[in-house]
């Protein structure tokens, strides 16, 4: 039981299933990091993502990227600013008459919004992404520091059949939070039938605009609480061992993985954070290091990344042991 | 007045320095090297040029030396669509009446990167050639729009080579403009784990209210350690400093150690060991190292300054054993290592190693690439070498074609400009030439002004050499497909292509290098063609399988396989059905070169002509020898 649970409810309310994508939209929002969720067309990516931002009352930002993707539909109109400005002219008997011009940004989308959700962004050329994601690491776009809370991307399997460039490691190195969802039908699980029944009995009407049940205010005070939650030595010492089994024991290097020190040792402790307080805890537990899995979805090999639960499992015995 | 007291002044100078060390070992766990590099750097006002993984600190790092130092300071961040103005300032575009006619003038007012002291090039490689050229050539000169500039360093940082990005290195000559080249790595991946477990702690007990702040404000920057008169003075200082003629002889000395040590072709990575560099940068750099010290003049032990500038100058091998180089050296009494570079000289006797005599044959830096004596040589039979194969007209044909393929004909936004071409649509007007757009947009142009045409250049390439060592590939031909192996690896490594090699027989045998099919190592596969002996059968399915799921992660479009076989293939699908369609889809060119007697085996035209690739075929010469023909 959290402050969010009225948010997670709306989120039940719109759509069906997808329990992982729902907690770690949760989570991004609770610890201000950026989400990539990967699956085929129509598995809701972009529906949960806007009943997430719609819900909470922020500021939205949508943007459909594609292969001519520039920089400036993203943060706002480009700007030419011309300045007459007087010059001596040189030599004697010139009248001398300059303009000067200056190129800058009008700040607008991505640059005003408090939650971004840039749909399909596997299509957009890996390269012109680079400028947009480091706006979304650093939080700022030259000085000025922007309102964006999270950004929610999605993307569509990397496979040959789809048209579009994997996402630059380092690119994807942006978003902490990465999950792969895949369709409810096409999985066979039973909630296909839960979807089905809900659309046929008329229980769910297909594109309500949802009410916003949270807001920034609330938002902003868990993000603060958050950092008051204990992350205590024995949470440290699993997190360290679950990574060193996966540095040494499945040989994750910097060729097969994004092992990176940012995501794994500074921002994998807001995410257990944000974990244990969505939980409603004061302090990090072991079993909230199962939210690693969110982070290794595309960043170590994939039989490491299935192996995660199971690494979680034995090291968690082993602290507790001790 | 300083004159009075240098000693004094000086040791307060160097304190200044020594604390911007320390504080920017502080920000980063497990980096000292990078922050003693970076203090050089600064302090020998000398550019930088930072790599490593992603998320490893590196524009942290940066952006911390720039606030402790107190230096007025931009930051770039290189992308695809930066343009001139972004690098040098606005444009100034200025109308003169004189006498009944007007002249127009465009001009450039010196931007805030022309103004900086210390300039922060964020994704170096990133940036377009059109802001790559005239950007390196101001680094170099220092001067730009007819004016000096004020800038003591500019740091770099740039992504690992080995990492799949879709983006161009930089060459070893344009990174030879950054006399510093630190290589950082992850702390995770290079197995630091106790620096990682500081680095964890740290973030647990961080403070909700300083967290805050960075995530509003992005990076909360230390404030300056010294003030901007201090640090001028320190590096007038350290560049005043003598040098040592004992240092100076042994710096000498470690110059023929690395080239001796370079020149050794079983070691991997660049080799640019150029004046520019070698000179008045190194000795600049060693200067600064002894001032960071406190020394009254350079040391040979402050030859360890070298240490920090060698991460794309000299091959990783050497890298590694630096330290142990230098050390070596500076234990030698002189006169002993003079005796031994002596004995090396021309004419005089060495019954050294092979790697001694080709560091003697050629000191040149790079010419390793172009020269094939210095590659190893082919095995012999009998004790007697063969005929040499022709292999020219092979590599000539393979050369034009990779040239072809170097610039995609598709116009890609993602590429980097080459010229211009017309306007299309609206969108485009922000690509457009700025002074043009303006004219349109006031109606003065009689047309659509021009908008930049970007073309894809490849990102270096791939070519896979798949080569047959079937039993039947015994005798003459395996000494003339190593030759074609070696040929092709020498147009590889000029064009710094990534290479893979797969023998193959009834199974194919790909020889990886750091886990990877693809690599820039082609100095070992060079030692490694010149090894193969000839079993089995002959399999074509499983190296093309290799082949083509190595080429496939990679997004350049430059990618070519080369099929060197003397038979038909007895083992696996015989006509290659599947790998063929793979081929087509991936873009990759299916190059096949026969070496056989009798006819060639249809497949492998087959192969050729639906992936677009070249079919050569050896024919025999009366003396022996073999020429590669186009089928």
């Amino acid at each position: 039981m959290s402050d969010l649970t009225p948010l997670r409810d709306l989120l039940d309310h719109h759509v069906v299933g997808h329990d992982e994508v729902k907690t770690a939209l949760l989570l991004a929002l609770v610890t201000r990091e950026h989400i990539y969720v990967e699956g085929p067309p129509g598995t809701a990516k972009t529906r949960l993502a806007e009943v997430a931002a719609k819900g909470s009352e922020l500021d939205f930002f949508f943007y459909q990227l594609h292969r001519d993707t520039r920089l400036a539909e993203l943060v706002g109109d480009i700007v030419l600013e011309r300045r007459k400005v007087k010059t001596d002219g040189g030599a004697p008997g010139t009248a001398g008459e300059a303009e000067r011009i200056h190129q800058r940004i009008e700040p607008g989308g991505l640059l005003t919004a408090e939650v971004a959700v840039l749909d399909d962004i596997s299509r957009a050329p890996g390269e012109a992404l680079n400028v947009l994601l480091r706006i979304l690491n650093e939080r700022r776009f030259g000085a000025e520091p922007i309102p964006l809370m999270a950004a929610i991307a999605t993307g569509n399997p990397m496979d040959d059949e789809y048209y579009n460039e994997p996402l630059d490691p380092a690119n994807l190195d942006r978003f902490a939070l990465q999950l792969r969802v895949s369709g409810l039908i096409q999985s066979g699980v039973d909630e296909a039938k839960t979807l089905i029944d809900r659309f046929a009995s008329g229980s769910v009407v297909e594109q309500p605009d949802p009410e916003p049940v949270t807001d920034r205010a609330t938002l902003d005070a868990l993000n603060k609480r958050m950092y008051e939650v204990e992350v205590g030595a024995a949470v440290r010492a699993a997190l360290l061992d679950v990574l060193r089994t996966l540095v040494l024991e499945f040989e994750c290097n910097e060729t097969n993985s994004l092992l990176t020190d940012r995501t794994f040792l500074v921002k994998a402790i807001k995410i257990l954070r944000g974990a244990a307080l969505l939980a409603g805890r004061k302090a990090v537990d072991l079993p909230d290091l199962a939210a690693l899995s969110w982070m290794t979805t595309f960043r170590v090999p994939p039989e490491a990344h299935e192996a995660l639960p199971r690494i979680v499992g034995r090291v968690s015995r082993q602290i507790q042991a001790v | 007045m300083t004159l009075t007291a240098p000693d004094h002044r000086a040791t307060e100078l160097a304190a200044a320095f020594v604390e911007l060390r320390t504080a920017l070992g502080r920000v980063l766990v497990g980096q000292d090297d990078a922050a003693t590099g970076l203090t050089l750097a600064l302090l020998a006002e000398q550019h930088a040029y930072l790599e490593g993984p992603p998320g490893c600190g590196k524009s942290e790092l940066a952006a911390a030396l720039a606030a402790l130092s107190g230096a007025r300071t931009h930051t770039l961040v290189f992308h695809r669509d930066i343009r001139e103005t972004d690098l040098l300032g606005d444009v100034l575009l200025s109308r003169h009446r004189h006498r009944g006619h007007e002249r127009l003038r465009r001009e450039l007012i010196p931007g805030p990167l022309l103004q900086a002291e210390i300039a922060l090039l964020e994704d170096l490689p990133r940036s377009p050639g059109e802001a790559l050229g005239p950007l390196l050539r101001i680094l170099a000169e220092r001067h730009a729009l007819g004016q000096p500039l004020p800038l003591e360093s500019a740091v770099a940082t740039g992504p690992l080579e080995q990492v799949e990005a879709p983006i161009d290195p930089l060459e070893p000559g344009q990174l030879d403009r950054f006399a510093v080249q630190l290589r950082l790595t992850g702390l995770l991946t290079g197995g630091l784990f106790d620096e990682a477990a500081v680095l964890l702690e740290r973030g647990a007990a961080q403070e909700p209210s300083r967290a805050a702040v960075r995530s509003t404000a992005g990076s909360a920057h230390p404030p300056a350690v010294m003030s901007t008169a201090t640090r001028k003075a320190a590096q007038r200082a350290a560049a005043a400093l003598q040098v040592e003629p004992r240092t100076l002889d042994a710096y000498h000395r470690l110059l023929d150690r690395l080239r001796q040590r370079t020149a050794d072709e079983s070691a991997s990575g660049d080799r640019l060991m150029s004046d520019r560099s070698f000179s008045s940068a190194a000795l600049r750099l060693v200067r600064a190292h002894a001032f960071l010290r406190g020394a009254p003049a350079a040391a040979p032990r402050d030859l360890g300054a070298i240490r920090y500038m060698v991460a794309h100058r000299l091959p990783e091998e050497v890298q590694e054993d630096f330290d142990h180089i230098l050390e070596e050296l500076l234990g030698d009494p002189p006169n002993v290592t003079m005796a031994e570079t002596g004995a090396q000289m021309p004419g005089a006797q060495s019954q050294g190693d092979d790697s001694d005599g080709a560091a003697a044959a050629s000191p040149a830096s790079d010419s390793w690439i172009d020269d094939q004596a210095d590659l190893p040589a082919p095995p012999t039979l009998f004790g007697k070498p063969p005929p040499p194969a022709q292999v020219d007209p092979l590599l000539r044909a393979l050369v034009g074609r990779i040239e072809r393929g170097r610039i995609d004909p598709d116009t890609d936004p993602g590429g980097q400009p080459r010229g211009y071409r017309p306007l299309r649509d609206l969108d485009e007007l922000i690509d457009a030439d700025l002074i043009e757009a303006l004219l349109f947009a006031d109606g003065r142009l009689p047309g659509a002004p021009r908008t930049f045409e970007r073309k894809r250049k490849s990102a270096g390439g791939a070519v896979a050499v798949l080569r047959d060592i079937s039993a039947s590939m015994a005798g003459r031909l395996t000494v003339w497909s190593s030759q074609v192996v070696l040929g092709i690896l020498r147009v590889a490594a000029r064009r710094r292509m990534r290479v893979g090699y797969v023998e193959f027989h009834h199974r194919a045998l790909p020889h990886h290098v750091g886990g990877r099919l693809l690599h820039r190592s082609y100095s070992r596969l060079a030692e490694q063609a010149g090894q193969a002996k000839a079993v089995g059968q002959t399999n074509y399915e499983a190296p093309l399988r290799t082949a083509l799921e190595g080429l496939r992660g990679g997004s350049g479009r430059n990618r070519h396989v080369v099929l060197l076989t003397d038979g038909l293939p007895i083992i696996g699908d015989t006509t290659v059905r599947r790998e063929r369609q793979l081929a087509r889809r991936l873009g990759v060119a299916l190059h096949t070169v026969f070496l056989g007697n009798g006819d060639c085996p249809p497949v492998l035209d087959d192969i050729s002509l639906e992936t677009g690739g070249l079919r050569f075929y050896g024919r025999p010469l009366a003396g022996g020898g073999l020429r590669l023909e186009e089928r």
